[in-house]
């Protein structure tokens, strides 16, 4: 039988669907867990900048956000409930992979509470230190400035005004399209907050 | 000699095949590519070697036991299905089981399929022997590779960023000048020339005092 020309096309169709019909049974297995884990990921990063993940299980963790925080539509926003401080979604491009994260901000819209992360794919080591502590830790407590360039990040070691951070050396390339995806973020949101303004009579 | 000494005797040159006389890596230099991409933390290493090796030893096992009933002009083909088999399901685990690794990742794991070592095993020895010692064979060139690959890594996190595994080292992570250039791609390409110069030199030395 092995011996006939139709041998070999058989045989990598039964081989093809017995592993496929694997890989599709797995996949569907793990599915919503994969998933789960991506909706995790966000709603970490949005408690994260009000400072309400740490310490929080993943169950801890979908029950604060589901209880917490509202999504405002027409500005694109995550408000927190009480107080009016809200997380400001960013996207954008990053040195290798898309960098998606949130921008937290306190009621008055030009403090900012922090930063966090829950897409990227920087270099590790480099580019990747944008999610340590020691690099988010240094926007909390900064104010936007009202210029086009709300925020700036800086040279390593340089002096920094209010609306300044410091850049990771050896990351350069990062750290400018982090600070073009931040201001984009904000600029997008100014643009909606002023339409709104418009909208409302006086 | 008894069948069963000869076997480990099979056994034993497998293990030290893969691990030193035949590595892979400065050997054969096969699968040099992921040294490159992912040797700048010893972490992210760690677990593609765990990847690699399970993917490389479960290959060969199910190349080895389907072998007889391969034929030979569709044999390659069937080694890459079989091999796309194990990484998607390696990648699908890691993205349902442990995000934050799938993550540091990234797109490299998908990416274990093209590892040439996996394929040259499957075909250089899985296709013609038993399935147990294509297990063992598949086993051992994965643990050469990734014994190689820490190498690479330890030095590259040190000299690099000053740490091991994230901790940080006494000297280095204080009054070392770190190496960006360690942690960016071409650190991988000094790193990698000196390691196999060295085993291979060192290889050498031994084999003329023999």
């Amino acid at each position: 039988m092995k011996d006939r020309p139709w041998f070999p096309v058989l045989y990598m169709f039964l081989v093809t669907a017995f592993f496929s019909s694997i890989v599709i049974g797995f996949a569907t297995f793990t599915r919503d867990r994969i998933e789960a884990n991506r909706q995790l990921d966000f709603e970490k990063s949005v408690l994260d900048v009000f400072g309400l993940a740490e310490g929080k299980s993943n169950a801890g963790i979908h029950e604060a956000f589901v209880g917490q925080i509202e999504r405002d539509d027409r500005l694109g926003v995550y408000v927190l409930k009480d107080g009016g401080r809200f997380a400001l979604p960013l996207e954008g491009k990053g040195f290798w992979a898309p960098i998606k994260g949130m921008l937290g901000v306190s009621a008055d819209g030009v403090t900012l509470l922090g930063i966090s992360f829950f897409e990227q794919n920087e270099t590790p080591g480099l580019g990747g230190l944008i999610v340590t502590d020691k690099f988010r830790g240094q926007f909390a407590g900064k104010k936007l400035s009202t210029l086009e360039r709300a925020i700036g990040i800086e040279p390593f070691g340089s002096e920094i005004g209010e609306n300044q951070v410091h850049a990771i050396s050896g990351a350069t390339q990062t750290c400018v399209r982090l600070e073009k995806i931040i201001n984009d973020g904000v600029g997008a949101w100014r643009k909606k907050v002023s339409g709104r303004k418009a909208d409302e009579p006086e | 000699m008894s069948p069963n000494s000869n076997q480990t005797t099979l056994n034993r040159e497998i293990v030290v095949d893969g691990l030193w006389r035949n590595n892979p890596v400065f050997r054969q230099v096969l699968g040099i590519c992921s040294t490159l991409a992912v040797t700048n933390l010893v972490l992210n290493t760690l677990v593609m070697c765990i990847c690699l090796t399970l993917v490389t030893a479960l290959s060969c096992l199910t190349v080895s036991l389907l072998r007889k009933w391969t034929p030979r002009n569709i044999r390659m083909m069937v080694q890459t299905l079989i091999i796309a088999f194990y990484v998607i399901i390696v990648d699908l685990i890691l993205k349902a089981y442990w995000p934050g690794m799938s993550r540091n990742l990234g797109p490299y794991v998908g990416l274990i399929i093209t590892n040439c070592i996996i394929m040259g095993r499957c075909e250089a020895f899985a296709g013609s022997h038993e399935p147990l010692p294509s297990l063992m064979d598949g086993l051992f060139n994965g643990l050469g590779y990734s014994f190689l690959l820490l190498t690479i890594s330890v030095f590259r996190e040190l000299f690099g960023m000053g740490t091991i595994l994230g901790w940080g080292v006494p000297y280095f992570s204080t009054y070392w000048d770190k190496w960006i250039i360690m942690v960016m791609p071409p650190g991988a390409f000094f790193t990698l020339a000196c390691v196999i110069w060295f085993c291979r030199g060192y290889r050498q030395k031994s084999e003329g005092a023999a």
